[in-house]
């Protein structure tokens, strides 16, 4: 009966949960699926990580390139995100070009790093004017179950928390780069910005983390990013129903919650990285 | 409510202006109390207590309560009983598809032509314009098109052509036309005379005695939309005197 | 043409701005908005007919592609494309169009400085002249935060690049909420709400030349 109920009509079977204040998978409106966090997974890139949202999976690999510095920059480096997602997730992908939703992640992501400078692009700067290091982020979506955007920035954040450049010296006699893979360094993270994503229902319930099916029927979606001293990196909200302010201020407090749960994950699961070696 | 919108009448509102129902109405001892009924047109809408306008434009009023939003479209969407002018596209078995310029072809039967029956079929190719009228148009069916009225007659519908013109004006201006004491019409009659099939969709047909004077025609026509009457007579005079 | 300055005596200040209505001849609703030198063009045609693979049973499908002044749109465009087609699909009452699409053709003629809420305007503008059923307005405001902690609003390019924080804000005229946030840079919450409050100020100028300029477009058949 429930599964027919369901299929007939989503947005009521969906209505009749919020209105006990709970949700279809037992959630509460304001609680987070089960986040696990795996990282350096990739052997062969300089930093990867790997984060489950209940079943949305998103793996994050950084490949770092040596290039020439930007001509409007000379003391600067390039972080390129982008944001995958292949007809494997999910069946609502095309196998082709990136489609809309993948092309405003990717965005999104790169808006976060600018905003938060989470890592200060002068900091990839090897010599100016002549060197610099590119980091490709690239994030692929394995299993699509909704809420993609705070999944991807965990992963980023973790996998750029992990990531170990190799020591590069610029020889004198042919100014050609020396790369020195024994000796490696961190890098060095500036800020945790981390994103809470909300949904709305019928213009007035707001839920937290939405599953696939919620982000379909909700009539808007926001997301917000905050680092740990509290400021706003972003508040990304793409359009649909209007917000009011208490309600804005209600987001703002829980993503302020989330961002110390993830940071201290984060922290966690580095730690015991580093003592299993 | 009724007295709210009768003073905002002829004003220009935008989509998201407001009527309540309740407000300014006083109940009085003597009169019997009758509830008032608002009959909505085109760009208005009831949502719960509240009348809404969703379309920008002047709002009009037609004795007792008829209320609407006149706005310059261009696209049309169709209405039951509009009379349109359409092209037939295909021929399919027993209807014809016939494009009218609207989001989606519409049908119309073989039988749906005076004096049509199963032995009898009209005589319709692809490419000849029809004027018709919807019998159903909703946002959720097919619109379909019929060339007889609730008689059996014809009324002028059916197929026609042949030595005119059509030609596409924006819809207000053929509302303007359509009224039943047009100006525009009127002025034109005493100009030349022709003859002018006028669809409810923008669309516009027009033949006379040569080429030259049907050309005349539509250019004055289309010209008429940008125009205030006092700008149309002074043009009408100035052709008359023999300026074209 | 209708242009409005807006220099009034509150704190809000917005760049001249301008904005035509029906001004070309094929789409079925067009506009230009003109921001100061901010300058963007916008067409809307439908409902049309739909594709087979885009048909919504129960509402219109709705397009919005953004062009921008030299190349390819890119991802950037897609993102604004994001922001823009949510804004107006929560505004028009789409249900009362099903089985139809809806394209709306942004092209910017010229960028300096709140881009994307010249391009909400231009939209709002457009679908309005279309006659396309709408249940509210929308504009779109630009505040940016200087390094000294003071709100601009309606910034132009230079003074986007030397701000610290730049949001944009998508307000509907009924209850003058916030239908869509597009930020970038870091700002507290305290800023945040400011800036709200600015451009729910500055969008109370918006729609009265919305009003105004409609008024002067219908005054030949009132």
């Amino acid at each position: 009966m429930a599964a027919g109920f369901k299929t007939a009509e989503p947005l009521e079977y969906h209505r009749s949960f919020l209105k006990e204040n709970c949700r279809p998978d037992g959630r509460e409106l304001s609680e987070f699926r089960t986040t696990t966090l795996n990282i350096g997974s990739i052997s062969t890139a300089d930093g990867s990580a790997l984060v489950k949202l209940g079943n949305t999976t998103v793996i994050c690999g950084i490949k770092a390139e040596l290039a020439n510095p930007p001509v409007e920059g000379p003391g600067k480096g390039y972080i390129v995100p982008n944001v995958d997602l292949p007809p494997l997730c999910s069946s609502r992908f095309r196998p082709g070009p990136p489609g809309e939703q993948a092309q405003a992640a990717s965005q999104f992501i790169a808006d976060v790093i600018e905003s938060s400078e989470v890592i200060q692009t002068e900091d990839l700067c090897i010599e100016r004017g002549k060197l610099c290091w590119v980091l490709y982020c690239d994030l692929m979506c394995l299993d699509y179950d909704g809420n993609l955007l705070d999944a991807c920035i965990v992963a980023l954040l973790a996998a750029l928390k992990n990531t170990q450049l190799p020591d590069v010296t610029i020889s004198t006699e042919t100014s050609a780069p020396e790369v020195n893979l024994e000796k490696r360094r961190g890098l060095h993270i500036h800020k945790h910005p981390v994103a809470t994503s909300f949904c709305i229902f019928d213009d007035s319930v707001l839920i937290v983390d939405p599953t696939a099916e919620e982000e379909s029927l909700a009539t808007a979606q926001l997301a917000v990013v905050t680092d740990e001293e509290g400021r706003l990196c972003s508040l990304h909200k793409p359009g649909g129903t209007s917000l009011s302010g208490e309600k804005l201020q209600e987001c703002i407090s829980r993503a302020t919650v989330r961002q110390r749960e993830i940071q201290k994950l984060i922290n966690k699961v580095l730690h015991s990285v580093k003592t299993d070696q | 409510m009724l007295s709210t919108l009768k003073r905002r009448v002829g004003e220009v509102l935008l989509p998201g202006d407001e009527f309540s129902y309740d407000g300014d109405d006083t109940i009085s001892l003597t009169e019997p109390v009758r509830p008032e009924k608002v009959l909505c047109g085109p760009g208005l809408r009831r949502s719960g207590d509240r009348l809404l306008v969703c379309k920008s434009g002047v709002l009009r009023h037609k004795q007792p309560n008829v209320f609407w939003m006149d706005c310059q479209q261009k696209r049309y969407v169709h209405a039951k009983g509009e009379t349109v002018i359409g092209i037939v596209t295909v021929k399919s078995g027993d209807v014809f598809k016939v494009d009218f310029g609207g989001s989606e072809q519409a049908s119309l039967s073989y039988l749906a032509f005076e004096g049509a029956t199963k032995r009898n079929r009209p005589n319709v190719q692809v490419g000849d314009l029809v004027f018709a009228q919807f019998i159903v148009a909703n946002k959720d069916m097919e619109p379909e098109l019929a060339c007889i009225g609730s008689s059996g007659r014809a009324n002028g519908m059916g197929v026609f052509g042949g030595g005119g013109l059509l030609f596409r004006v924006s819809l207000g201006l053929v509302r303007r036309l359509l009224s039943p004491h047009s100006e525009v019409r009127s002025d034109l009659e005493q100009l030349f005379p022709c003859e002018l099939v006028i669809g409810m969709n923008g669309r516009l047909w027009v033949r006379s005695s040569s080429v030259h004077q049907t050309l005349v025609i539509a250019n004055l026509l289309q010209s008429c939309e940008s125009m205030t009457p006092l700008q149309r007579r002074e043009l009408f005079t100035r052709v008359q005197q023999g300026a074209l | 043409m209708a242009v409005m300055e807006a220099r009034c005596s509150s704190s809000v200040m917005l760049r001249e701005f301008a904005c035509e209505q029906n001004f070309l001849s094929q789409p079925d609703g067009s506009a230009s908005f003109v921001h100061g030198d901010t300058s963007v063009y916008a067409g809307v045609y439908g409902p049309a007919e739909v594709k087979v693979s885009k048909e919504i049973y129960d509402r219109a499908t709705l397009e919005v592609l953004i062009q921008p002044k030299v190349g390819l749109p890119g991802v950037r465009e897609r993102s604004q494309e994001q922001c823009v087609r949510e804004t107006c699909e929560a505004s028009l009452l789409l249900s009362l169009h099903p089985r139809s699409s809806l394209t709306l053709i942004l092209q910017v003629l010229h960028d300096d400085g709140s881009l994307l809420s010249c391009l909400l305007n231009a939209a709002c503008m457009s679908l309005m002249d279309a006659g396309l059923p709408m249940s509210c307005l929308f504009c779109g405001v630009t505040c940016a935060i200087d390094a000294d902690g003071q709100i601009i609003t309606d910034p132009t390019a230079a003074q986007e690049k030397e701000s610290r924080a730049l949001m944009t804000f998508a307000i509907d005229s009924k209850k003058h909420n916030v239908l869509m946030t597009s930020t970038k840079g870091s700002f507290s919450v305290n800023e945040l709400q400011q800036c709200i409050a600015v451009s729910q100020k500055a969008s109370e100028k918006l729609f009265q030349f919305y009003r105004d300029s409609v008024r002067r477009r219908y005054s030949k058949t009132l």
